[in-house]
């Protein structure tokens, strides 16, 4: 066989491939309702990839693995916490596999990029993040926000802080430098006042910086009364041991603005988590029915590890596209949203309900006191939930004039 | 102003020193093989896992950081004999490729072994807390550890410049082939010389764990600053790779005063300025 024949049946073989998986794919939408779960598998978060995939798969089997009457095919992808990367698979996955659902990834950045490509494909799309954007000034009718807004957190945790520190005057931020933090030092500017507080200085650090000690002696020349911290994952971890190595800690507070929660608390020694108060979208502890029966289902799949807010976020996200699909009876994308649009119920964060006019769940956003060793029942009892607030954004703020239609 | 930038300096030392530590045994290796050691990071991972895991079975983390950085060596001996030694007359691009496979493998066997969660070790109780310096109150552990790098830096100058077995070790890397004719066993001085440049990395892994915890992306992000120590440093260069360690970890502190959002560029922007006014690096040679 010549070299011409060879590239043309070559070519043929993947050609026929091409239309099998085609042919697939469109018979796959006929009876199976397509959600694809972008998480990072690799790159800065790859760590957190794993434990997303696993909160949505206990919501998958909550729903039987079935909706509407219909099997759910879900898929992953690696979104390599790259915005171009997350949007091409995203992408191909909506060409090639027929989705119609989405949920993740796990950062603002690119999930505002994701966003794009749910509104132009008319996919439902559910995230969990900080930014404000993805219920602000760019919402859209096919994506949903299932994090607390940052006005609600930034609130929280400086109500909280004041009520506890009555004598503080000031607070030094430490903002991670992408949309996430951008968002959060906003509020934190605008809220701090309010609470008799000043902003001794605030420190913009890259994604993924790991050599915090001079923004710790720049913070330390300020003397403030407490670091705010707005930052996530390694980023705060790593900024917290060595925020404690300076002895800035325990003698005086910091404040985790955002936090995972239990991922990040459990990676530092029960000393260097003296004196933090921790503001988390979701902690394991929270007492309902739902949350229980969530962190027992985890558990079995984790080894005995209780979710953190990656893995709750993750089941909530996905749990509240099922909902929507539930609830309209039909796996069609938008009226799925019709029906999530309207909701009102309880789940694993307490009482929860969605703003229709901004895509953004409406949930308590939850402060927590980080637990000395002596007070510990076992490894995985880090922080008591002392506070949860429900306070939303006020509707002056919110940059949604208009979600759109389909 | 003036008590802030000393301030940073300090710390930009501190960071600098171990910068140098990973820089020089990438330097060793680089001048051996003639390509960057890509599982170079890995390695300095390994010398933290192991150092975290004598932690905590013997409880003394000076005993950690004898024994963790060895233990690196031992893996370094047998990535080298088993895999590098069979690529030697090879193109560099399987001796590339091998060790690009190797740092992903062993960045994936930290996550099999200890776990995708990150670790923290804390500083051994003599050197917790902060020192007094008048003008900041600065952790006791980075003092230390500055005079401790200092100490095995300048060791490791008088092992590789006062030492026949550094003198080979330095001709190996200037031109091997001539070592060989002399009659020298150049598989043992490469095996060496992998070995020191392991023990390196590994060390300065070590010394980071109460500074930086652990985590299995740690190597990785290590990776590309010695990389640019070694651009900067002049390739080969090992009193170079000590001057670009502590040049960016400077570089970066200092950074932080005025722009800290440019504090991780700011590296990257350096080594653009020196390949186009120096090539040859600091101390390198056209």
């Amino acid at each position: 066989m010549n070299r011409k024949m060879v590239a043309i049946k070559g070519m043929a073989i993947a050609a026929a491939f091409g239309l099998a998986a085609t042919a697939i794919s469109a018979s796959a939408a006929d009876d199976e309702v397509v959600l694809l779960g972008i998480w990072p598998f690799s790159g800065p978060y790859a760590d957190i990839g794993p434990l997303l995939d696993h909160g949505a798969q206990v919501a998958l089997e909550q729903f039987g693995n079935e909706v509407a009457g219909k099997k759910i095919k879900y898929i992953t992808r690696d979104s390599e916490t790259k915005a171009g990367t997350a949007t091409r698979r995203a992408q191909e996955a909506i060409d090639g596999e027929g989705v119609k659902f989405m949920v993740g990834p796990w950062s603002s950045g690119v999930g505002l990029a994701v966003s794009e490509v749910a509104h132009r494909n008319k996919v439902m799309y559910a995230f969990s993040g900080g930014t404000e954007d993805l219920s602000g000034k760019r919402c859209n009718r096919y994506t949903f926000q299932w994090a607390a807004p940052a006005y609600t957190a930034v609130e929280a945790n400086l109500r909280v802080f004041k009520k506890n520190n009555p004598e503080a005057k000031s607070i030094y931020l430490f903002v991670a430098d992408y949309a996430f933090g951008w968002s959060l030092q906003k509020y934190a500017e605008m809220l701090a006042p309010k609470f008799d507080l000043t902003i001794a200085g605030v420190d913009r650090h890259p994604l993924g910086h790991r050599e915090f000690s001079s923004y710790i002696t720049k913070a330390v020349a300020a003397n403030p009364d407490a670091i705010m911290m707005v930052n996530f994952g390694l980023d705060a971890v790593t900024a917290l041991r060595q925020i404690y190595n300076f002895g800035f800690t325990p003698k005086k507070p910091v404040i985790m603005a955002w936090s995972s929660g239990t991922e990040e608390l459990i990676q530092l020694d029960p000393e260097m988590r003296e004196n933090l108060q921790v503001g988390t979208n979701y902690y394991w502890t929270i007492d309902n029915p739902e949350n229980k029966a969530f962190v027992e289902a985890y558990r079995k799949k984790s080894g005995g590890v209780p979710p953190g807010y990656a893995p709750a976020a993750a089941y909530g996200m996905t749990h509240a596209i099922l909902t929507g699909i539930k609830l309209a009876n039909s796996a069609e994308p938008q009226k799925a949203i019709e029906a999530l649009e309207s909701y009102k119920g309880n789940t694993i964060l307490g009482e929860t309900s969605v703003n229709a006019k901004t895509h953004q769940i409406n949930r308590p956003y939850f402060i927590l006191k980080t637990k000395p060793k002596s007070e510990m029942k076992d490894e995985y009892d880090l922080a008591t939930v002392i506070d949860q607030s429900s306070v939303q954004q006020p509707p002056e703020l919110n940059e949604c004039s208009d979600i759109g239609g389909f | 102003m003036t008590i802030l930038i000393a301030s940073q300096l300090l710390n930009g030392l501190a960071t600098g020193m171990l910068y140098a530590l990973v820089g020089v045994g990438l330097t060793l290796v680089l001048g051996m093989l003639n390509i960057p050691n890509f599982a170079h990071g890995a390695l300095y991972a390994f010398g933290a896992y192991f150092t975290y895991t004598v932690v905590n079975l013997t409880g003394s983390f000076y005993l950690a950081v004898l024994i963790g950085p060895l233990l690196v060596v031992l893996m370094a001996f047998v990535l080298e004999s088993q895999g590098i030694r069979r690529l030697y007359t090879a193109h560099h691009d399987y001796q590339l490729l091998f060790l690009f496979a190797m740092a992903l493998i062993l960045q994936e066997a930290i996550i099999l072994i200890w776990g995708p969660v990150g670790f923290s070790v804390l500083t051994p109780r003599a050197l917790s807390g902060v020192v007094d310096l008048g003008f900041i109150v600065y952790p006791a552990y980075r003092l230390a550890l500055i005079v401790a790098t200092i100490l095995i830096t300048v060791a490791l100058w008088l092992f590789l410049t006062r030492t026949n077995v550094g003198a080979i070790v330095r001709a190996g890397i200037e031109n091997r082939e001539m070592v060989s004719v002399l009659g020298t066993d150049i598989n043992r001085v490469f095996m060496l010389t992998f070995g020191l440049g392991a023990y390196l990395a590994g060390l300065a892994g070590a010394l980071a764990t109460p500074i930086l915890g652990l985590t299995p992306s740690m190597g990785a992000d290590m990776l590309p600053i010695s990389f640019v120590i070694v651009v900067i440093a002049g390739l080969g260069s090992i009193l170079g790779a000590i001057a670009s360690g502590i040049l960016i970890g400077i570089a970066q502190s200092l950074t932080t005063i005025w722009w800290p959002e440019a504090s991780n560029i700011a590296i990257y922007v350096m080594m653009g300025m020196m390949i186009v006014l120096r090539p040859q690096g600091l101390f390198g040679t056209r």
